[in-house]
């Protein structure tokens, strides 16, 4: 929770900034302005899509925080959830939805996303989404990489996908920036940026970073990949004493020099200043407690360990240290790292008290990550493990949106927050049950049965006919 | 009870250690079965097992005294699941080289590779999809430096000497041959020249010979059945413009031709039909991955089984070995889209083994052929049904492999010090 309210706290400070390049505070002895990095040079421009007030009713309703209601009904108006449960006044002037047999729950947040940088078409000019040039590459921003015009957008949004986070790749130490979207069609990558969402930083441990850089200077060990966290750790710290101390010799009144903005170090310093998340791509449990180690080392907070195949291992540690484990239900063995990998690792890390989250890293499997949730509900149940499907759907919702430090905007269904919002077919925990209408911010964004309101990227015009994809 | 508790702790060990399988009478007995055969589907009935084979199926069999009997009442019984281009038994670890016998890259084989000399029996992979529900499968070449990869196999996921079936299809996979011309044009004239070969083999070994064919003699040598259409041959094409050249190519030459990928196989459905083509199709395939991919859809699946063309589903990537057994969740995928239920389990069970010449054995519960049967306890294609039992060559296998070996490891954590024990 800690990291949280950091987080709350610096996007209200990146907003105050983010007006100007350069903010300029005059001094009384006048030495010229304070330098203060802009942190928000590239805002979302995002603005909700148009929406009336809907109300569906009669429908099974998973809160996104663990609660199940029948014939419940979720009101929404100017974009935000207005109230949900099974006694509801609904006004005069609310378009209803009957929700009779379907389910309605948050929509689904996938935390791991390469997106619009490893687009389709899978052709090599489209390969942006790993910098695998340097194993330190903190200086590179994934929506940079991001191309609005995917066609796997419109894929995930027919799964019921209303927001994800958008990593570069894991070739590298550090990777850079992760970005988070609104799934929404948009000429711009700030026409998508989630408002007021912080940025994610991505790491990456274990075989990827040894492979590329074996033969090409390192690392190309284990060992070598912490010294080379470490390293970039203690010059971002030495960052830091820069700014502190120009800052206080500012405000002393000296006539002090800005330290040189160095674009690596800034977002490394946004780390340790609680401002910007790690996600970590992590397999094996022996490197996440070396990982959670070193942030203890150098004062900074692992927000969520990605792919965590062995998160089972330490599923006590990790809710001990309050770090996120995001999992496939039941990928493994396509790398050594990977061997280890079971089908309950996921209802045992939320069983210990840990923050479970299913992420797909699959353009593919971002379609249907309300299946992969259901494989491993079941799968747990299948060992004596007893969570209900409202608790296993916090897995795709509020705790996606924790991960992302988002979770007082959405990921459940409460009244004030985002009305981002799916009505399912049926049953979400089934292969047969598909997303039928999907709302962002109040706005009906996706309707199966309503082909006007499908999407069709600028690339697939004259390739294919709108919503033939599904 | 002290003795059986024993005889249930051997069987499991030996079952896991694979190797010694023993055939035994087993009857399944009150369950809901799917036959995929001629008596449809029975409820209440029972499932007769000797030798390996199905011996009777109905609702009146007789069961003999000595036979192991699994209550399968309120289970649904199904034939198990195959796989129709998978990895399995030729790689622990996909990605990495160091467990790889699937790729004949760098080396002077293309055609003339063969996976039956590196299948691996105890794999780990073999008895963790045989638990989720997968019993056989053609296991194939993933890569060469051509045209042509090689033969796989049709396997059994026995875990014992008895895994090798038969031999399977010859894979053909455009990935490393250059351009769409270029490619054909190597295909084409690659058939031209083992055709001369064949007929000139003892002049060529002369030394009488033009000189400049593309491929090796022990390369065409092992291309010669595929020509006389005595085995099969897979060409991996997706777009609606290579499934034409397809339909031509196997006009001209004659082969025995199944088509997998056809990712765009709908647009052509009409004319898989007419060439009697088969294809093998992964439901998942929704993406413009490339320009030939452009008109890929959901509906694939359900489009090509209005159209008459025959077809089996089987994921590929990660699920071409470790997760191959989401066969089952991806036919899901297709009913969710349009495809009627009885086909979708059809099209993972007797079409497969239709498609790949082997449905003697496989791909039905009907007797005499292989006992490769699956418990569950529900619905097979739905993401939250879990395999209860699978018999595989008529073995009743056990349940337990390395991962839930490992999850059962730490299901207890609660045992300080906390370590591995």
């Amino acid at each position: 929770m800690h990291f949280i309210k950091r987080t709350i706290i610096a996007v209200a400070a990146t907003a105050f900034i983010m007006s100007t390049a350069v903010a300029e505070e005059k001094t009384a002895k006048d030495h010229g302005p304070l330098v203060v990095i802009n942190k928000n040079p590239y805002p979302s421009t995002y603005a909700p899509f148009p929406s009336v007030m809907t109300v569906i009713k009669n429908a099974t309703v998973l809160t996104g925080t663990g609660v199940q209601l029948e014939r419940a009904a979720v009101l929404m108006e100017n974009g935000k959830i207005v109230a949900v449960g099974s006694d509801l006044v609904i006004p005069d002037s609310a378009l209803v939805i009957d929700g009779s047999g379907k389910w309605v729950t948050p929509g689904i947040i996938d935390v791991h996303s390469h997106l619009g940088v490893y687009a389709s078409p899978h052709h090599k000019s489209m390969s942006d989404g790993n910098e695998a040039t340097r194993p330190v590459t903190a200086d590179v921003w994934a929506e940079h990489s991001v191309w609005p015009q995917d066609p796997g957008f419109s894929r995930a949004i027919a799964g019921g996908v209303t927001a994800m986070q958008v990593l570069p790749g894991s070739a590298n130490l550090i990777g850079g920036r992760g970005v988070t979207l609104k799934n929404v069609p948009s000429r711009t990558r700030e026409g998508m940026k989630f408002p007021g969402a912080p940025y994610g930083l991505k790491m990456a441990c274990g075989e990827n970073p040894k492979r590329v850089y074996g033969k090409k200077g390192g690392p190309s060990t284990r060992m070598a990949n912490m010294a080379g966290y470490r390293k970039a750790w203690i010059k971002a710290r030495d960052y830091k004493n820069k700014w502190d101390s120009y800052a206080r010799a500012y405000n002393a009144g000296e006539d002090a020099k800005a330290p040189t903005q160095d674009l690596e170090l800034d977002t490394l310093l946004g780390v340790l200043e609680g401002e910007i998340l790690i996600h970590n791509h992590c397999y094996r449990a022996d490197e996440m407690v070396s990982m959670m180690n070193m942030a203890h080392e150098f004062n900074y907070k692992i927000s969520t360990f990605h792919h965590a195949v062995e998160s089972y291992k330490i599923a006590d540690i990790l809710a001990k240290e309050n770090v996120c484990s995001a999992m496939w239900s039941d990928w493994w063995g396509f790398k050594l790292e990977a061997f280890d990998g079971v089908d309950e690792n996921i209802p045992m890390v939320a069983q210990a008290g840990a923050c479970a989250i299913v992420h797909s890293d699959d353009p593919t499997g971002i379609q249907r990550l309300n299946q992969e949730a259901a494989k491993a509900w079941a799968d747990g149940k299948k060992v004596g493990i007893d969570i209900t499907k409202a608790e296993a759907f916090t897995w795709l919702t509020l705790n996606a949106a924790k991960a992302l430090g988002i979770d007082d905007k959405t990921g459940s269904l409460e009244a004030g927050k985002m009305a981002d919002v799916v009505v399912w077919s049926g049953d979400p925990f089934s292969v047969y049950t598909l997303a039928e209408k999907v709302f962002i911010d109040g706005a009906l964004l996706y309707d199966r049965n309503d082909p006007d309101t499908y999407w069709q990227s600028d690339f697939e015009l004259g390739h294919n006919s709108k919503g033939a994809h599904q | 009870m002290r003795n059986s508790i024993l005889k249930i702790t051997i069987a499991a060990a030996v079952s896991l250690m694979g190797n010694i399988a023993l055939a035994q009478t087993l009857a399944i007995k009150g369950g809901t079965v799917h036959t995929i055969g001629k008596q449809g589907t029975l409820s209440n009935a029972t499932i007769l097992i000797e030798d390996g084979k199905i011996k009777a199926v109905g609702q009146n069999v007789i069961i003999p005294a000595d036979a192991e009997i699994i209550d399968a009442t309120g289970k649904i019984v199904v034939p198990g699941s195959m796989h129709s281009g998978s990895h399995l038994g030729l790689s622990e670890i996909s990605m990495t080289k160091d467990s790889n016998e699937h790729d004949a890259k760098k080396s002077p084989f293309s055609a003339a590779f063969d996976v039956r000399y590196g299948l691996k029996s105890n794999s780990i992979v073999i008895a963790d999809n045989r638990r989720h529900g997968l019993t056989h499968a053609i296991t194939q070449p993933s890569l060469s430096d051509g045209v042509f990869y090689g033969s796989g196999a049709v396997i059994s996921l026995t875990s014992g000497a008895d895994m090798y079936f038969a031999k399977g299809p010859m894979i053909a996979n455009f990935s490393k041959a250059g351009n769409r011309n270029v490619a054909w044009g190597k295909l084409r004239l690659i058939l031209d020249q083992v055709k001369y070969y064949d007929k000139n083999r003892s002049r060529i070994m002369k030394g009488e010979w033009p000189g400049d064919f593309l491929l090796s003699s022990f390369n065409m040598a092992a291309l010669v059945p595929v020509l006389k259409a005595a085995q099969k041959l897979v060409l991996m094409v997706d777009s609606e413009d290579d499934i034409r050249q397809a339909v031509a190519l196997k006009q001209d030459y004659g082969l025995d031709l199944v088509i997998s990928g056809a990712v765009e196989g709908w647009k052509v459905a009409g004319e898989l039909v007419a060439a009697k083509i088969p294809v093998i199709i992964d439901p998942q395939a929704n993406l413009p991955e490339n320009f030939g991919k452009v008109a890929a859809t959901y509906r694939n699946a359900a489009l090509l089984a209005a159209a008459g063309v025959k077809f089996a589903i089987s994921p590929g990537g990660m699920a071409a070995n470790h997760n191959a057994f989401m066969v089952n969740q991806v036919a899901g995928l297709a009913v969710a889209h349009g495809l009627d239920w009885d086909r979708a389990l059809q099209a993972i069970t007797l079409s497969p083994a239709q498609i790949f010449g082997i449905d003697k054995s496989f791909g039905s519960l009907e007797k005499g052929k292989i006992a490769n049967i699956v418990l569950w306890d529900g619905d097979p294609l739905e993401v939250t049904s879990n395999v209860t039992h699978v018999i595989v060559n008529g073995v009743n296998h056990s349940m337990i492999s390395r991962r839930t070996l490992l999850r059962d490891r730490y299901l207890g954590l609660h045992k300080e010090p906390y370590a591995y024990h």
